[in-house]
């Protein structure tokens, strides 16, 4: 088509300038371009088109919506919500005081029940609620440079207010995020057997290898008078640090979801898990929930139902559309181009067509 | 360019400077004269004594900017536009710390506008560089030493000497001193400066005419003492000083630079005024630019986002005063915290969170709006408008041209069009087409609107073969074998033949020019009428070739056989001349025999008053033959004729010279001389000129009225002219009820022949008043009767003046709104102007203005578009339009066709922009909810700052350029299209909002589907995904969705969508495989890192992606479906019909373009209209030369002589009348 229009036009060309040999002739040249003749295809969105788009749209959608929810549906997930729970009856009217003393017994003992058969890897997430890892002061608070390398140990800039200890030297790992890393741990055992968590391979490598230098270890981190959380082994770098550079990469909302460690046997259904919990992280004066995951995986990740039924929704909604169109298609049939629907013609002082 | 200016200027006071500053001091101080405030003294042909005034040089500069002015002045002009100081703004107050994006935010995308902006300022400036340059470079001779030199205009200065050759252009304004014509004179053409293209004479003072020679010249040694500088085109003031004589200069001696010289070998001068200072330069004003009101619309939208943009940030403030505590400690909000997050004073921090979030949210103002729109209507009218093969006329190889590309798509919306008559509805090109002669008609032409006529009623008239006798040239175009080539002579009435010949070429006031061959004369006529009249004359073997100031010269062929010519000298004894109230002129003149006959043409009303009795057969077939001339749209005249005794006539002519010397009201004395002369006449026959319509006028009008378009025809004419034409236009039939507001009642003429001119006043504001109320509630009856006949008001300019009266005035629009067509004759320019501001200011209806000529002007200026005609007249009306086309038809082009498209892609693209930055700022504004309404961004920086100039820009702008909805034959064929345009259906604010509803679905979807999809592991690792995967999933989705929801706006899909749209999404994909594949040593957060990788790595960013968009898109799919299946708009049906139309190409018939109809406009010509009745008015030719000063001057505006008319009635006045026997 194009190569024949090309063609056509280069000829052309030279007719026109031998039938018109003025030789000012401000006569603007050919072109598809300028003439608005580009090719073109004209889609027009009829009846069918819009039925049948919906139709297949309905029919692709429908069974990708049943594949990831059956796949979210195998996922065997438990869910147990413990900071309530894991402070003693008579001191949670003061939960705060609980928390914040050091000389309270955090440790709590919880049971979970293995609903179905749990192939491994299973992995150990904590849920924070009510947390904003997503507030605008907390995301900046950091210093990439900072975790990068160890010729920038002084890069605190953006940590405020947890950019330099007491002393004046720099926090490594400077900012508000690190200095509030998560210090619950658990540990598991499944009748009086110890389940070995992994903590190893939890953090996403280019995090890992890239973000998190391996020459920076921690310098006077969580010297200062408040506490925020965790506290880091000064001997090991960054890069090994896994929790820390899981913490690090900040979730999008407010209840999230953080990647603890892998129990690497299989469970079975009815087992009893028992769970000692070092109950350290201050939630409670901010009212956030904490609760353990303990998850499979499929090949669409984790639990979650929203893309199955969002497919779902989605193609069925199709399906009820491109039906209703059919009847509406029978209610009130429109011949494609009538005359008569022309706003002049339906005027009817309206001249001729 | 003013620098190189300068540059310039120093050197010329160096290198011929050098000498003369000592001796400025010394040898010339007497001849050092200060210069007079008011005027300026100019040492002619002495470079060095003009020296010490610094005159300006001759190079003149049209550019806006130097090198060193660019950037200040093209970045304050750029600032000028609100968004763009918005954006500076935001830039500024994101390098705080308050803000939460980085600068390069709002940086880079102000900073891309603005040098878009500022590259196109540049490119334009330059042309202006590059044109000037080649103006200034133009050669032109000057005196040096004793001999002629070639010097480049801009090396010119004033006081020296030029020689212009024939059909040169003047380079400066130049005292006229010598001609190669041996009486002084010249002849110049003024087209560029009033549009005029007959020759006007400049005539050179006597004293200076033997300076023509370069050794003469050197001699020339004056002082010229002259005003200083002014704008008057048409004043000059000052003395040359020669010889020790005063001279007092007149304009008549100045030749003005951008006029040409005309039949004139050459011509010397003395420079007066150069460059800048010339007289054309300084009365180049800038045309007020117009802005289409659709931007003005737009202005609305955006102060509209403004308030969302307020209302989002509020809303975000409260929540952030809220939300703040101290409880949150992983946030450090300790004592001592910056204010923005201190909880003690939450006011503040939710003022200063509102600063934040106009910050983060300023996306929802679409920066590349204005310079998307700007780029999308340059190309429409650079390469779109000005390269129509439809709209090129290759007659005179005009095409068409945008002069400004703001108001492409005010071309869309038209809904009034005032238009001039005369060379616009017209070709004002007068040709002899018919006449009756002894009660005989000759002539057999079918004029267009004969042929329009009957084939509205079913006939099919072919063309008529033209017989070997057949003429045509310039002025005549005449066809009948019993009259040409001395065929007459065997006619009955061969003596009244004669007469009629005769009384053609004598009784005129035309100038015979250059050879004096039937074949080379050219005639100068005050109006082309009277040189079609005398064309006729020659053509019929009476050649009037010569004129002096007492004869008038024919070469007379009596027979058909060669040889027998014969050259008689018929005295001319008195010229009775033509005006406006005696619609007639006469000529006595004495036969070489000694008979004594006065001739006479003019207005048959008048003649037909004047008349001898008897003959009344005669009378009465002429009379029928003028109807008949009048409803085939011919302009006619009445021939008559008188024969005078002697001493009749010297009895006669005492009191004539008496009158004509008398100093008080000459101007009725002679009017009332000539009254007792110009009566009893013999009617010889009448002529019938065809003014002939320009090609496809009728058609053109019809489409245009049948597209909603209402016509109303402004003109100075009379109304008899006027009212024909509108007949011959479609304008007016004899269906249609007419409403006619004259002066030319006789109750009013009585009142104005008492001259009081309060009295006038009074009568004619009462009569005018009355009349409209009449007509009005006539008007009231017929629209509520059940026929509802259409309307058509005729008003003339007089009445108009006092119907403009503010009391009136809403009356007068009530009326002419409800009119069909509206017909203004003898209108002066200021009331053109001032009807179109009436319908403008009064009805806010989009008005058009198209014209020709000097005296549209006005009235091209005052209305929303102006469009002139171009190719034949002056540039007048071209230099102060908007378009310039070279035919009215193409106004079909022009308004249904590329105004159509302009207007529906313009508003395309402005709800585009409105969508898509609505719908990405609203999934931020999601998103802030869930960050505490600290106004954490939610996007990276870089994705944001080019979200509009680089992944979202170019689909919409090829949008812009190429969506059509139906073809441009359609469009032409279905007019009716256009009133979408004219009832603004893409733009009102039901479809902003039906845009702005889906807006806030998408933007739901797209935020709550990505984050909600997110909250479990993504794969078999486990491993929890943060903040910026989330966002970078989100900003894919809003990529692809918003591109993919401007696929479905467009109407056509070309490979350039294909490659526009997919290449904007893969330019994303490419951008952050890039971006998130390195870490830069650069003082960036490395939130990104590898970020799509480990999306990639997932099912879920496929299943979102596939999910997302089409979810998003759901409901307008829907929308658009059920709107197009139950409210379709008209073009969406005309798609439907035409769906199998094979594709065609206008090619083949473009190459060939002709200017026959194509068979489209054939059709809707004979479509037209029901068949109506012949009219029954005559048509009237008689333009009056100086109607428009004289309505001028009533207005109060004082349009001065022209100097061809003040020349040419000196040299009538001055003929000696004397008798001479």
């Amino acid at each position: 088509m194009n190569l024949k229009a090309t063609a056509a036009s280069s000829t052309s060309d030279g007719t026109s300038d031998s039938s018109a040999p003025r030789r000012n002739s401000k006569k603007p040249k050919y072109s598809r371009f300028t003439q608005q003749e580009l090719p073109a295809c004209k889609p027009i969105l009829t009846p069918g088109w819009v039925i049948s788009t919906f139709a297949v749209v309905g029919i692709i959608f429908i069974p990708i919506g049943l594949a990831s929810l059956f796949a979210s549906q195998r996922v065997v997930e438990i869910v147990d919500r413990y900071d309530i729970d894991c402070i003693p009856e008579t001191l949670r009217n003061d939960k705060l005081a609980f928390i914040q003393s050091r000389e309270t017994n955090k440790t709590c003992t919880r049971s979970l029940t293995v609903p179905m058969d749990m192939k491994s890897p299973i992995y150990v997430y904590y849920e924070l609620d009510n947390f904003y890892q997503n507030h605008r002061r907390y995301v900046k608070s950091r210093n990439d440079k900072q975790l990068q390398s160890k010729k920038n140990e002084n890069e605190t800039s953006s940590c405020d207010p947890e950019a330099n200890a007491s002393n004046g030297l720099p926090i490594v790992p400077c900012g508000l995020i690190a200095w509030s890393l998560f210090n619950d741990t658990y540990r598991f055992s499944l009748s009086s057997k110890v389940l070995e968590v992994n903590k190893k391979n939890i953090a996403w490598k280019s995090d890992q290898g890239h973000k998190f230098g391996d020459d920076v270890y921690p310098k006077n981190f969580q010297s200062g008078g408040l506490i925020g959380g965790a506290k880091l082994n000064a001997s090991k770098p960054l890069s090994e640090q896994e929790d820390l550079i899981v913490w690090m990469r900040t979730a999008a909302l407010p209840t999230f979801r953080k990647l603890w460690g892998k129990i690497e046997v299989d469970l079975e259904a009815n087992e009893q898990i028992t769970v000692v919990i070092q109950n350290n992280y201050n939630t409670y004066s901010f009212g956030g929930k904490k609760k353990l995951v303990l998850s499979t995986t499929s090949w669409i990740g984790g639990k979650n139902d929203f893309l199955g039924v969002a497919y779902l929704t989605v193609g069925g909604l199709c399906l009820f559309l491109a039906i209703s169109f059919i009847l509406l298609y029978f209610a009130r049939p429109r011949p494609l181009g009538d005359p008569s629907f022309l706003s002049w013609n339906s005027d009817p002082a309206g001249h001729m067509n | 360019m003013s620098g190189w200016d300068r540059i310039r200027a120093s050197g010329s006071r160096l290198g011929g400077g050098g000498r003369s500053r000592n001796s400025q001091t010394t040898v010339h101080l007497g001849r050092v004269q200060p210069q007079h405030p008011g005027h300026r003294t100019i040492h002619c042909n002495d470079r060095e004594a003009n020296l010490p005034v610094k005159f300006k040089g001759n190079s003149v500069s049209t550019t806006k900017y130097n090198l060193f002015t660019f950037l200040p002045k093209g970045l304050f002009e750029q600032f000028r536009r609100v968004a763009n100081l918005y954006f500076l703004m935001i830039s500024i107050l994101s390098t705080t710390p308050i803000s939460p994006v980085h600068p390069v935010t709002n940086v880079v995308p102000l900073s891309l506008v603005l040098f878009v902006s500022l590259v196109k300022e540049a490119f334009e400036d330059w042309k202006r560089l590059l044109n000037d340059r080649v103006i200034n470079s133009t050669p032109v001779d000057v005196l040096q030493g004793q001999k002629w030199e070639s010097i480049p205009w801009k090396k010119l200065q004033v006081g020296d000497l030029v020689r212009i050759k024939q059909d040169g252009f003047f380079p400066a304004d130049i005292l006229f001193l010598a001609s190669s014509n041996p009486d002084g004179v010249c002849y110049i053409e003024t087209a560029n400066l009033d549009g005029e293209t007959n020759l006007k004479i400049r005539k050179a003072l006597e004293r200076t005419w033997d300076y023509l020679h370069p050794d003469k010249a050197a001699e020339f040694e004056g002082e010229i003492q002259c005003e200083q500088p002014n704008n008057s085109l048409y004043t000059f003031t000052g003395n040359l000083i020669t010889q020790k004589q005063t001279l007092p200069l007149s304009p008549n001696q100045i030749l003005l630079r951008g006029c040409s010289l005309r039949n004139t070998e050459y011509i010397v001068g003395a420079v007066v005024f150069t460059g800048h200072e010339t007289k054309v330069m300084m009365n180049s004003m800038n045309v007020p630019s117009k802005r289409s009101t659709l931007e003005r619309k737009l202005d609305k939208l955006i102060l509209t986002l403004f308030g969302v943009l307020f209302l989002m940030c509020f809303i975000g403030a409260i929540g952030s005063g809220i939300f703040i505590n101290r409880k949150y400690y992983y946030l450090g909000l300790r004592e001592g915290v910056e204010d923005q997050f201190n909880p003690s004073n939450r006011f503040v921090v939710a003022i200063l969170t509102m600063f934040t979030l106009i910050t983060l949210y300023s996306t929802i103002i679409p920066i590349s709006l204005y310079v998307s729109i700007e780029m999308i209507k340059f190309i429409q009218s650079t390469q779109f408008i000005n390269k129509d093969l439809h709209m090129y006329h290759i007659e005179s190889n005009t095409p068409a041209l945008a002069r400004t590309s703001n108001l492409n798509e005010e071309l869309g919306q038209v809904e009034y069009i005032f238009s001039d008559k005369t060379g616009t509805l017209t070709r004002n090109l007068m040709e002899f087409f018919k006449c009756s002669i002894g009660g005989e008609v000759y002539g057999t032409g079918i004029t267009e609107i004969e042929r329009g006529a009957a084939q509205r009623n079913g006939l099919n008239i072919d063309e008529v073969k033209k017989s070997a006798a057949a003429v045509h040239e310039k002025g005549f175009n005449f066809d009948d074998a019993r009259l040409m080539r001395g065929g007459w002579r065997n006619e009955s009435n061969a003596e009244t033949c004669k007469e009629f010949f005769r009384c053609l070429a004598i009784c005129h006031t035309v100038l015979p020019e250059g050879d004096e061959s039937p074949e080379k004369i050219t005639y100068q006529a005050a109006s082309p009428d009277e040189a079609a009249l005398v064309t006729a004359a020659k053509n019929f073997g009476f050649f009037f070739y010569r004129r002096t100031p007492t004869m008038i010269k024919v070469r007379e062929s009596h027979v058909e056989k060669m040889g027998k010519v014969q050259d008689i000298q018929y005295e001319i004894l008195n010229v009775l001349e033509f005006n406006s109230t005696r619609k007639r002129q006469s000529v006595i003149c004495r036969y070489p025999n000694g008979r004594l006959v006065l001739y006479c043409k003019g207005a048959d009303t008048v003649i037909y008053e004047r008349l001898v009795d008897g003959d009344n057969n005669l009378k009465k077939v002429t009379r029928a033959h003028l109807e008949q001339f009048g409803s085939s749209g011919l302009r006619t005249l009445c021939l008559a004729y008188k024969d005078l005794s002697s001493e009749w006539y010297e009895s006669w002519n005492e009191k004539f010279i008496q009158a004509k010397s008398s100093l008080r009201d000459r101007e009725k004395k002679l009017d009332e001389v000539s009254e007792l002369i110009e009566k009893d006449l013999i009617l010889i026959g009448s002529t019938a000129i065809e003014d002939k319509l320009q090609e496809g006028v009728p058609s053109c009008i019809e489409t245009l009225s049948r597209a909603g378009i209402k016509i109303w025809v402004l003109t100075g004419d009379k109304m008899e002219t006027a009212i024909n034409i509108a007949y011959a236009c479609n304008l007016i039939n004899n269906d249609m009820k007419q409403f006619t507001i004259s002066s030319e009642t006789d109750a009013i003429r009585e009142v104005e022949s008492r001259g009081d001119q309060v009295e006038i006043a009074r009568v004619l504001r009462d009569w005018v008043k009355q009349e409209l109320k009449k007509c009005m509630d006539d008007a009231q009856h017929y629209l509520h009767t059940v026929s509802r006949p259409k309307l058509a008001l005729i008003i003339d300019g007089k009445c108009l003046m006092y119907a403009l009266d503010p009391t009136l005035r809403v009356t007068l629009l009530n009326l002419s709104l409800n009119c069909t067509s509206v017909v203004c004759c003898r209108v002066s320019p200021l009331q053109k102007a001032q009807v179109t501001s009436l319908v403008k200011k009064g009805a806010r209806k989009i008005t058009l203005s198209i014209g020709d000529g000097a005296n549209d002007v006005s009235m091209i200026q005052a209305a929303h578009v102006g469009v002139g005609i171009s190719g034949l007249e002056g540039m007048q009306a071209v230099m102060a339009s908007d378009f310039a086309i070279a035919q009215f038809r193409f106004l079909t082009d022009l308004l249904l066709v590329h105004g159509r498209w302009s207007y529906l892609r313009l508003c395309k693209v402005v709800t585009y922009f409105f969508y898509k930055n609505l719908t990405f700022t609203l999934t931020q504004f999601w998103f802030t909810f869930q960050t505490g309404f600290s106004g954490q961004r939610f996007y990276d920086d870089w994705f944001q700052s080019l979200y509009n100039v680089i992944f979202t820009a170019l689909p919409v702008i090829i949008l812009g350029l190429f969506d059509k909805d139906v073809s441009a034959t359609l469009s032409k064929k279905y007019p009716q299209l256009y009133k979408e345009g004219i009832r603004n259906t893409f733009f009102k604010w039901r479809v902003v909002a039906v845009w702005a509803f889906f807006s806030v679905f998408q933007s739901l979807v797209l935020y709550h589907s990505t984050v909600a999809a997110s909250r479990s592991s993504l794969n078999t690792s486990g491993k929890m995904i943060g903040l910026w995967d989330v966002s970078t999933m989100a900003f894919t989705c809003v990529v692809v969705t918003v591109n993919l929801r401007l696929l479905m706006a467009c109407n056509l899909i070309t490979r350039w969508h294909h490659i526009s749209i997919g290449g904007s999404i893969l330019a994303w994909f490419i951008f952050i495989f890039i971006y998130s594949g390195i870490m830069t040593p650069y003082d960036r957060q490395e939130n990104i890192f590898f970020v799509i990788y480990v999306l990639m790595s997932s099912f879920y960013f496929y299943f979102t992606l596939l999910l997302i968009p089409i979810f998003a898109l759901l409901g307008d799919f829907a929308y658009q479906g059920i709107q197009r299946w139950l409210f379709p708009y008209d073009y969406q049906i005309i798609q439907e019909i035409h769906k199998n139309d094979p594709e065609v190409s206008s090619r083949v018939e473009l190459l060939e373009i002709g200017n026959d109809l194509t068979p489209d406009e054939q059709r809707s010509y004979a479509l037209s209209q029901l068949p109506r009745e012949t009219s029954k008015h005559t048509g009237f030719a008689f333009d009056s030369p100086g109607y428009e000063s004289f309505f001028a001057l009533q207005a109060g505006v004082l349009a001065p002589h022209k100097a061809w008319d003040v020349c040419r009635r000196a040299s009538m006045r001055q003929q000696p009348a004397p008798p001479k026997n």
